[in-house]
């Protein structure tokens, strides 16, 4: 998604993994994991 | 990133309508037990301030199914004009609501027409003002360059046309506009039986 900011046009991107963040059931958790998902937070800014 | 080329067409039509049904099972159903954390629970993890979450009206906090807090970073002033892209049962519009004041305006934006109902209900009984669209985040209902802020919480990866959604946002930004989303990533590009899967595909 980052990319896909960049590529529109966006400027000033931030972003932060959002540490807290997991799944509620253990199984979707591990799953997840195993590809690399995790939340993000994003910020950026259209040109003026 | 899966984009719609990875998607056949009656899929994404099958997996849409489960993401329908996933957040209006949240909405009207929030005790049951789902594969993510929501309600005041998963707000207190994503420090959501606890006079927010006493302050918004029941319903909206309980049907909560965010991945993060786009309220951290979206430095929201009074009078700005704030889409909430996803807005749900209304939480984050309502906080954004409450931070812009009067003389702003919140947009919420949901695919569901009972969840835009929901959230004006919240809203009112918050004493927040917001307006409800229904609508797809890939054809947003809202002219060009019409908002100063974009928030998001957990909505942009239901979408199989992310690149497309990245664009409206951009279209409807006030030039100098922002974002300040929060959403899920992953690192790895997901199997087919995943993203076949509609159950995982809206969790």
């Amino acid at each position: 998604m980052f990319r896909l900011l960049e590529e529109t046009g966006f400027t000033r991107l931030r972003s932060a993994v959002e540490p807290r963040f997991r799944f509620r059931k253990v199984s979707t958790q591990v799953s997840a994991e195993a590809f690399g998902v995790k939340a993000v937070m994003m910020t950026a800014v259209k040109p003026a | 990133m899966t984009e719609s080329e990875d998607i056949a067409p009656s899929l994404e039509g099958v997996l849409k309508d489960e993401i329908l049904r996933m957040y209006q099972e949240v909405a009207d159903n929030p005790r049951n037990e789902f594969h993510f954390f929501h309600g005041r629970e998963a707000a207190e993890l994503f420090d959501y301030a606890p006079e927010w979450l006493d302050r918004a009206p029941s319903g909206a906090v309980e049907s909560f199914a965010g991945v993060g807090n786009p309220h951290r970073r979206s430095n929201l002033q009074p009078g700005e004009t704030v889409l909430d892209l996803g807005s749900g049962a209304g939480l984050d519009a309502i906080i954004a609501s409450w931070q812009v004041g009067p003389t702003g305006a919140v947009i919420g934006l949901d695919l569901n027409p009972t969840m835009c109902l929901k959230a004006r209900a919240h809203a009112t009984a918050a004493d927040a003002h917001m307006e409800c669209r229904t609508g797809a985040m890939e054809n947003i209902p809202v002219p060009d360059a019409a908002v100063d802020v974009v928030l998001s919480n957990g909505v942009i990866n239901l979408s199989f046309r992310k690149r497309r959604v990245i664009e409206e946002l951009f279209r409807v930004l006030k030039p100098g506009g922002r974002l300040s989303i929060t959403d899920i990533v992953s690192a790895k590009q997901l199997s087919q039986s995943i993203v076949n899967d509609p159950k995982l595909w809206a969790s």
